[in-house]
């Protein structure tokens, strides 16, 4: 730590925050968060060029539309309750012996399936769905945001950093015999040891997978010396097997969406499968094992025994991984607000577009890459050949956000101060924001960037030198994405 | 009584070779060192003062510095009502994502992206001032409300700038000519003359013997990493920009064995620095590169 810092950090830290919170308190005055945008959600369909295929039954969007529902169905443990209400289908056996929810689109809601948490925190009711006997955690509320809880450190004081799972299967009918215990979640927020993430939306994931990597390090490289007059610096995350970039989380720190499938399905729900074939606590739960593992695999007749036939031919024969990821992969970006239409009256319209100069004023793009291009030889899914734009409003890197948005947990190559830029398209219909759902203004999540150590400094500094009106104008664009 | 003072000079010696044994580096001040004292920062490594204007102070600070070399050196505030910002930043050329060699050419860059940006106005183009003995590149440019200058040199193959924000022009034109205060870090720096910087000197050419660092993890991790050689070719000092403390602690040591070609100009032999990135893999082999280049160029 250079004396500088040592300075900050010792003395200055205190008025420095308090003065910005000071200047955040004052511009909450006059400036707003128009709030989360109505209407259609603009998001949810599938790609709309994708390839139609020999027929219904082994096209794309007949994929696209099975896995969809596969992404929306509930599980329980042993298959033998339909957990799924009416409307929604009953996806089998798995879940526990620890887990978050019941379903991927439970958590992944809002605007539409496949995006983020929710207005009503589903995370309140499947405590207690079947006489299972789990305490809501105080951080889980009907109206927060929906939160997975991870620990800082294990109890011998080494870093842990992994998902401490809300919930088990204890009480449930389909769980007979198994008694194990909820984390203690109040000892750990005592103790200043648990951290949270929300569930980032995965709307048009599968144009993101397919830029290259080299097309992520040019879009990276493209403005230095604008970086350079920001403060701003990032690398990438990459794999410790093959050393590529990885993107997806909140760190960054998932290779592909087949990946990150596999490890959701394990970690907020306990399902085993073909990428995550063993139970989290396989050795002390006995007592709480009650399938054959992996509990998702590849079908190997012409239909699943426990499903229903879904119309796509593929479907039915692929993994619930495979199906998820397949959702993921084929679903279209979200659309920003059509001019005219959000905000409602013209003036603010014109507001929308003045910010959108703003963003690119006060170095926002520098990290909330506008454009991303896919891979030159386009997408295999694609009727279209050739790459494709995206405006994901990322760079997909990890930038150092500081102190103030730390949660001092290691993954990859980004460390506890790092952060993935999170994609921005699609803000304006989000309820929640940053890593944890602190806070569901967006001006406060703006102002949340700068702390001590965060790359986002000069950046927030400029927008806190902006007029009044230029912050408002900055607000309403984000509101339009 | 004598002997028991030869006994402990003995030891002392022993000690010291032990020491050096161990590969430590005689300390140096590197390019993030800089403080402020009685109003001033002053930054030693790049031989800079900076005296705040009144009324300002030390800002947050910024982050660590990056994997390509970048650092935030300073940030000064008002104290009073925020009006502007001045942030002294540090490139390393040997490592920069897109190494300028030549001022000019990377200002110029600069100041084309920033035409690029919507709503953005250019001021004043590039254009070199002389500033405390040293030549420095100045561009002015502005957009919704904001007026800024960028102020930048050429140190030790590092693009030093001094990035300045201001709400209004006069303010600007303050803290422009608050620059014009810069010094020497102090007076028995004026003049000082500190090593060449040559890019990829750690190379297989001059490169006499090396000890590899032990592998530490994660693995692929570029990490950087600037020597001062001295001029009978052992490494004086080493600096892992960016690393974990077990990778830095591995480094530090191996590197300090290394022996270099004493530099030659006019058959005079020099101190020099110079940069090189290092990656470590799982199967616990050590990858050096240049450092502003991508072609590995050795494998431990």
């Amino acid at each position: 730590m250079s004396h500088l810092r040592a300075w900050v950090f010792a003395g200055g830290v205190s008025t420095l925050v308090a003065a910005a919170t000071l200047s955040g308190a004052a511009l909450a005055q006059v400036v707003q968060d128009p709030g989360v945008r109505g209407g259609p959600p603009g998001a949810g369909g599938p790609l709309p060029n994708l390839i139609p295929g020999g027929g219904s039954q082994a096209s794309q969007p007949g994929f696209f539309q099975a896995a969809q529902v596969f992404f929306t169905s509930v599980f329980s443990v042993t298959g033998s309750i339909n957990d799924a209400p009416p409307g929604l289908t009953d996806g089998g056996p798995g879940l526990g012996p620890r887990y978050n929810l019941n379903s991927c689109a439970g958590c992944h809601a809002q605007p539409a399936v496949g995006g983020t948490s929710p207005t009503i925190n589903p995370e309140v009711a499947v405590a207690t769905l079947h006489g299972a006997r789990n305490v809501v955690p105080g951080f889980i509320t009907l109206n927060g945001p929906v939160r997975e809880a991870r620990f800082v450190r294990n109890p011998d004081g080494t870093p842990d950093g992994q998902v401490h799972e809300l919930y088990v299967i204890s009480g449930r009918p389909d769980a007979p015999g198994c008694d194990i215990q909820q984390e203690n979640f109040a000892a750990a927020l005592a103790a200043n040891n648990v951290i949270f993430r929300i569930p980032t939306p995965t709307f048009g994931l599968g144009l993101v997978e397919g830029i290259s990597d080299l097309g992520l390090t040019t879009a990276f490289n493209s403005n230095p010396a604008l970086k350079s007059q920001l403060g701003i610096s990032g690398q990438f995350n990459t794999s410790g097997n093959d050393g590529t970039i990885t993107r997806f989380g909140w760190k960054a720190q998932n290779k592909s969406l087949l990946m990150f499938s596999g490890e959701a399905y394990l970690v907020e729900m306990g399902v085993t499968n073909e990428l995550f074939p063993n139970k989290r606590d396989n050795e002390t739960t006995p007592s709480c094992q009650f399938n054959p593992l992996p509990e998702d695999m590849t079908v190997f007749g012409t239909t699943d025994p426990v499903s229903p036939p879904t119309g796509s031919t593929a479907s039915d024969f692929s993994t619930g991984i495979v199906n998820f990821s397949t959702f993921m992969r084929l679903s279209a970006p979200p659309t920003p607000a059509p001019a005219g239409v959000y905000p409602t009256n013209p003036a603010a319209t014109a507001s929308s577009s003045r910010g959108n100069v703003v963003f690119n004023n006060i170095g926002c793009q520098a990290c909330h890459v506008t454009q991303q291009t896919t891979a030159i030889n386009g997408l295999a899914f694609l009727s279209s050949s050739g790459p494709v734009n995206l405006s994901p409003f990322s760079d997909f890197a990890v930038h150092n956000m500081g102190y103030g948005l730390a949660d001092g947990i290691t993954q990859g190559n980004a460390n506890g101060q790092e952060f993935r830029s999170a994609p921005l398209w699609g803000i304006g219909q989000r309820i929640f924001f940053l890593h944890d759902g602190r806070t569901s203004d967006l001006l406060q999540a703006i102002l949340a960037h700068a702390s001590p150590e965060s790359e986002a400094n000069a950046v927030i500094n400029n927008f806190n030198l902006l007029p009044p009106q230029s912050k408002q104008d900055l607000l309403n664009f984000l509101r339009s994405l | 009584m004598r002997k028991l003072l030869y006994l402990a000079a003995c030891v002392c010696l022993a000690s010291a070779a032990a020491w050096r044994g161990r590969a430590a580096t005689a300390p140096a001040p590197n390019p993030d060192d800089g403080s402020v004292t009685q109003g001033i920062f002053t930054n030693t490594y790049f031989n800079l003062s900076y005296p705040l204007l009144p009324g300002w102070t030390v800002g947050i600070a910024g982050p660590q510095p990056s994997i390509s070399g970048y650092y935030v050196l300073a940030n000064f505030v008002p104290t009073g009502e925020f009006r502007g910002t001045i942030m002294v930043a540090a490139q390393d050329i040997f490592f920069a994502a897109k190494p300028f060699d030549d001022l000019m050419a990377m200002t110029g860059e600069f100041s084309r992206s920033i035409s690029q940006v919507d709503g953005m106005t250019i001021d004043r183009s590039p254009s070199d001032l002389w500033i405390a003995g040293r030549t420095f590149s100045r561009f002015d440019f502005s957009g919704v409300g904001l007026f800024r200058s960028t102020l930048t040199a050429k140190i030790r193959c590092h693009f030093v700038s001094f990035n300045l924000t201001a709400k209004s022009p006069e303010l600007l034109t303050a803290l422009l000519r608050s620059v014009d205060n810069l010094g020497p870090a102090s007076d028995k720096d004026a003049g000082r003359i500190d090593p060449r910087c040559i890019s990829n000197y750690a190379d297989a050419e001059h490169l006499l013997s090396k000890v590899d660092p032990a592998a530490v993890a994660p693995s692929f991790i570029p990490i950087p990493v600037r020597i001062v050689v001295g001029s009978n070719g052992n490494v004086k000092h080493v600096h892992v920009i960016r690393a974990t403390s077990g990778q830095r602690d591995s480094i530090e040591r191996a590197l300090a064995l290394w022996k270099l070609k004493p530099h030659e100009i006019d058959g005079r032999t020099n101190e020099i620095e110079t940069g090189l990135l290092i990656k470590f893999t799982p199967a616990g082999g050590v990858i050096y590169s240049p450092g502003n280049g991508s072609l590995p160029n050795g494998r431990g």
